[in-house]
């Protein structure tokens, strides 16, 4: 597996640049406030969130793109400013893959996590436009 | 739990940082102004609990089977630039 921000292989646990800090955690895990999001590079473009201190708690995340090119998220200003986010190019979006089975695979874009990627800093986001997008939007996978 | 009677501007405080005021009462629809600090996540419960769902159902000790993206997406992906998400984080020495 590769660290997200490196191409050698190496355990990203470990490494504290790969480590995102989210610290007011995911809606329903609020407890866990460091992830770490790395890759293998058999599971591109998918990462993985893989939360610091509980092995069993990891998340699949891909960017929202993939599922929908015309994806565009508004980003409330206090979140903006929670991520001192200075630019639309500060922010890096990823949103979290339900896997429901051979073939199945749904992305949750109304609640999408925007990360700082300067400062690594997340934050799992609603937009103002919500409303507009599911919790599971069909993501277009192969069966194994 | 417990309720209080407030009229129109009129606010509560909780915990000595956190402010709702009812601003608005249109009908049956009411409009509260909340000030809380930034550490503090307001949501409204219905979302919430929606996205809260969501992010269980994702939630897996065990990912199993990555899936693989169907052809016409990969090859969009790859088009947009989004591939290299990986590319778009600060390598740090």
């Amino acid at each position: 597996m590769n660290c997200i921000a490196r191409t050698e292989t190496d355990n990203p646990v470990e490494r504290d640049h790969c480590v995102v800090r989210m610290p007011l955690g995911l809606l329903g895990f609020e407890q866990y406030k460091s992830f770490t999001l790395y890759t293998r590079p058999t599971e591109e473009p998918f990462l993985r969130l893989q939360a610091v201190g509980n092995p069993k708690l990891a998340f699949l995340v891909v960017s929202p793109f993939i599922a929908v090119p015309e994806y565009r998220p508004t980003i409330p200003n206090e979140d903006a400013e929670f991520l001192a986010l200075q630019s639309p190019e500060d922010a890096l979006v990823v949103t979290i893959v339900t896997v429901r089975g051979p073939g199945r695979a749904t992305v949750n874009l109304k609640g999408p996590i925007v990360l700082n990627r300067h400062t690594l800093t997340a934050k799992q986001i609603i937009p103002l436009n919500a409303p507009t997008f599911s919790v599971a939007h069909p993501l277009p996978v192969r069966g194994h | 739990m417990l309720i209080l009677s407030r009229k129109l501007n009129e606010s509560i405080v909780i915990d000595g940082r956190i402010t709702v005021k009812l601003v608005r009462i249109d009908g049956e629809v009411i409009k509260l102004g909340i000030t809380a600090p930034a550490d503090v996540p307001v949501h409204r419960q219905e979302v919430y609990e929606e996205i809260r769902l969501s992010n269980e159902a994702a939630a897996a000790p065990n990912i199993g089977p990555v899936p693989k993206l169907s052809a016409p997406q990969r090859a969009s992906s790859a088009a947009l630039g989004l591939q290299p998400l990986t590319e778009m984080l600060p390598a740090k020495p």
